[in-house]
């Protein structure tokens, strides 16, 4: 008979524990855990009993035999922390919705990303190990967080909402329709100190972190510049529908949180004040993603100038280039006969595991007798091949043009260098990453005619 | 007279929609992958319904509440002894739950969606696709079956079946987490379910969280809400769409998506059943969506290593190595060691007991849903100016 599940998860996070804690007294360790584990364990039952008592859910009907974590064969997981009195007014909540002032107030988000659990000695057990701010790692004693989760209800990770979440959407975006093939990000002038300004103040958001320059210029040249004529001007009210992202370029601007959720009538309507912006801030983020209601009042404390960017523009750039790059990538795979016979919707997976990356002129791409393990498309430059022992390029390549597919097909070495003559701009595909999505091109090739390999005239052999 | 010749016809076509409509019993009724399959026009269930109406039904309680959707309990209306209706009888009385055996026991959920909020919310492409997907994946075990639907002048209506437990969400609120098989349970079913709708109908779900999964009178799931199912063509699909907790890199990064998303939020849901709450969390979505492209998921120290892995594999960040879109598809997943126990055709045949199965006094018993505020006396008029520009979009619901 083999052992029980939960008994072997015990052992693995006891093993876990005692190769992080390396402990001396190894008995004493073992002993403590377990005693740690089933106090824990305790907790949790009396809270699930809690919890099947709670008003407004749904009258608790469960068979003769519980099937969750109230049993001892069951309990295969950490406790955690009570924290449902914490739910939704949370007070530690300083990470407010405007971003780029707020800094890590979440305790959750300082933790150390490690997969095992973090170190902590039993901390972990008490809530999750996402208790304690990474610095006091490793310090703790064991017996000082125990089962004491119960009474540091903020520990638990970010007050975590147990209500019912409601989904969100953006308008469709459909990049091939034909009614606005044209489209054209909007651009607005602006000076080289402007966008400089501009580019830092976006810098540390990850929805912009993550454009390429291209993206990012168009993103920077639409920002559109807009005037706040005078103080008390709501340029946002918390509740509304929000559409735009907005930078401060000069100015300061009052952030109003009220506990309603939304901008209340009165001198008082729009709640505490909770942060100043200034410039090279920035606001309303979110509203680039999809629209949600407003989560402050953001009023301006004198005349100002913002620069503000709607969802729709934002996205759009964004997809568009997505779009682009991905048609481009499929039309350079539909003419490479090794590959001729994938289907489309393989060719636009197999678009996701193509990467781009630049070379300057005169750089070795491949060399000749290497082992190649990646496939080449030219987005834009060109190249030339050369065969050792001869003077000429053998072979010249510009955009459109590929080389070394054969490198998807057997560990061969290269037949022929090439150099760029120009700075390019390569697309490149991983045998690897290839085989991991569709498996080996072998398989594919031999779909229907097994002596396609000898139609695919690769110039470098 | 012709026209009341024609009204008399009418009006026995409609009563043998509804004498069919009593006689499907989603619990008997599972369809092979195959049938399901099927050309939707050929199944007994998933049409669009030119008889029936709004007054053929009695709507008891509200189920739920979506951003513009109602769902109710709802049961064939006038269908007392008498009728041609409740004369039919249906010849299986003795499902799980004591379900009814004539028509006027027979109970639905009714979802209803005004025109005028859908139009206003700019769903209409959602709500096409999901009358289009429900009717083309009704009759399998774990999908909620859309038996029909209609429209009348400014409303839409999907008739579904009716799944007595309520939501997952309830039970794992309340249980604060589920333990291992039972997490092994649900999951291996909504492994069936992605499998199917990836690789039968290329379908990707995209909102795939603990209250779209329904319990059925045995315990079964069944997925419901298929507000953003969408057919991937060969191509990805941009619109952003799903629940902040649950969205994938890719969704948030707008680098174009398909149904590698339903994979990722697969692994946050088995963590979600595992631990209590989604690994991505903060009150500011922003926070939330930094840590999802970032992608470092930390786990408590007492789960499992298989379990770790599972999400882990499910929850990479590159598509081109997340488990279920690599090569092999759902059966890598169903191949992983956490699922070692599952024997995959007795899940799909329902022939696993589900470790939670509502008890029911009457098939009628809504106990496992919370209570609802009234709809709003207030409603937006579906003007004629609305109804000219947009009505031709619901032609064929
Ligand atoms: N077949 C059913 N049986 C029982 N209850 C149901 C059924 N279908 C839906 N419900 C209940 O109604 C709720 C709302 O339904 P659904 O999610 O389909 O509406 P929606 O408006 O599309 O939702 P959302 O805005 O969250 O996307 C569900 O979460 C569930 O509680």
């Amino acid at each position: 008979m083999s052992l029980p599940s939960d008994y072997r998860n015990e052992i693995s996070a006891l093993d876990r524990e005692v190769k992080k804690q390396q402990p001396d007294d190894i008995l004493q360790f073992c002993a403590t855990f377990f005693q740690r584990r089933l106090e824990s364990q305790r907790a949790e039952f009396r809270l699930s009993q809690r919890h099947a008592n709670t008003p407004g859910m749904p009258a608790s009907n469960f068979p003769g035999s519980n099937p969750f974590g109230n049993t001892a064969a069951a309990a295969g997981m950490a406790s955690v922390a009570e924290e449902e009195e914490h739910d939704i007014t949370s007070p530690t909540s300083a990470s407010g919705p405007f971003s780029p002032t707020a800094n890590n107030a979440n305790p959750a988000r300082n933790m150390d990303n490690n997969s095992s659990g973090g170190g902590g000695a039993f901390g972990n057990f008490g809530n999750f190990g996402f208790g304690a701010p990474a610095s006091s790692r490793g310090q703790d004693p064991p017996a000082s967080v125990s089962a004491g989760a119960m009474d540091h209800p903020q520990s638990f990770p970010s007050n975590y909402n147990m209500n019912r979440r409601t989904s969100v959407s953006a308008e469709s975006l459909a990049p091939a329709s034909a009614d606005d093939a044209n489209w054209k990000a909007p651009y607005y002038a602006k000076t080289p100190d402007q966008v400089a300004r501009l580019r830092t103040a976006v810098s540390h958001n990850f929805l912009f972190s993550h454009l390429d320059d291209e993206q990012s210029a168009q993103v920077l040249g639409a920002l559109q510049e807009r005037k706040v004529p005078a103080k008390d001007v709501r340029v946002i009210e918390q509740g509304d529908a929000g559409d735009y992202f907005y930078v401060v370029e000069q100015g300061t601007f009052d952030i109003y949180v009220s506990s309603t959720g939304k901008a209340e009538a009165g001198p008082a309507g729009l709640g505490n004040k909770v942060a100043t912006n200034g410039p090279g801030t920035s606001f309303g983020e979110l509203a680039l993603m999809y629209n949600a209601p407003r989560a402050a009042t953001v009023v301006s404390t004198e005349p100002s100038v913002l620069w503000q960017l709607d969802r729709v523009t934002f996205r759009r750039i964004v997809m568009d280039s997505a779009f682009q790059r991905r048609r481009m990538y499929e039309s350079f795979l539909e003419e490479v006969p090794l590959l001729k016979d994938l289907t489309s919707y393989e060719r636009s997976k197999i678009a996701d595991a193509l990467e781009t990356s630049k070379y300057p002129a005169g750089s070795t791409i491949i060399t000749e007798g290497d082992v190649g393990d990646k496939f080449y498309m030219l987005e834009s430059g060109e190249a030339d091949a050369y065969k050792r022992g001869v003077d000429q390029p053998v072979k010249h390549y510009k955009k459109g043009d590929y080389f070394g597919e054969l490198a998807l097909l057997e560990d061969q070495p290269r037949a022929a260098s090439v150099m760029s003559t120009s700075e390019v701009k390569v697309a490149t595909l991983g045998k690897d990453g290839f085989q991991r999505l569709l498996g080996p091109v072998e398989n594919i090739m031999r779909r229907d005619d097994p002596r396609k390999l000898e139609d695919s005239v690769d110039p470098l052999r | 007279m012709s026209s009341s010749s024609a009204d008399r016809a009418s009006y026995a076509a409609r009563e043998e929609e509804k004498a069919k409509l009593a006689e499907w019993d989603p619990e008997k009724n599972t369809l092979e992958p195959s049938e399901v399959a099927a050309d939707p026009g050929k199944k007994p269930v998933g049409h669009s319904s030119k008889y029936l109406r709004k007054e053929d039904f009695d709507c008891i309680k509200t189920l739920g509440t979506g951003t513009f959707a109602r769902v109710w309990l709802a049961k064939i209306a006038n269908a007392s002894s008498g009728t041609g209706v409740a004369a039919k009888k249906n010849n299986n009385g003795d499902t799980a739950s004591g379900a009814g055996n004539n028509a006027a026991n027979r109970v639905f959920a009714l979802k209803i969606l005004r025109k005028v909020d859908v139009i206003r919310l700019k769903q209409v492409e959602h709500v096409r696709n999901e009358r289009n997907v429900l009717a083309a994946v009704a009759g399998h075990p774990f999908i909620t079956t859309m038996i029909a639907s209609f429209q009348d002048n400014d409303t839409l209506y999907m008739l579904l079946d009716y799944c007595p437990g309520g939501e997952v969400f309830s039970y794992l609120r309340r249980a604060r987490r589920f333990n291992e098989q039972t997490s092994q349970f649900y999951a291996a079913e909504i492994v069936l379910i992605l499998e199917f709708l990836h690789e039968k109908e290329g379908v990707a779900y995209r909102d795939l969280k603990p209250e779209n999964i329904l319990i059925d009178a045995e315990g079964h799931l069944k997925l419901v809400d298929f507000g953003f199912a969408k057919k991937i063509e060969d191509r990805e699909t941009y619109t952003l769409c799903g629940t902040p907790e649950y969205l994938a890199p890719e969704v948030i990064r707008n680098t174009g998506h398909g149904m590698a998303v339903d994979w990722w939020a697969f692994g946050i849901l088995i963590y979600e059943f595992l631990v209590g709450q989604p690994p991505f969390w903060d009150q500011n979505p922003m926070k939330i969506y930094e840590q999802i492209v970032e992608g470092k998921v930390r786990y408590p120290s007492a789960m499992s290593n298989d379990a770790r892995d599972i999400i882990g594999g499910l929850c990479t960040v590159d598509v081109t190595k997340r488990l279920g879109n690599v090569k092999g598809g759902a059966a890598t997943v169903k191949e992983h060691p956490w699922f070692r126990n599952i024997d995959w055709d007795a899940v799909y045949h329902r022939k696993m007991q589900g470790p939670i199965v509502p008890h029911l006094r009457s098939a009628d018993d809504t106990r496992n849903f919370d209570d609802y505020d009234a709809e709003p006396v207030h409603r937006d008029p579906y003007t004629k100016e609305l109804y000219s520009k947009y009505d031709h979009m619901f032609a064929d619901f």
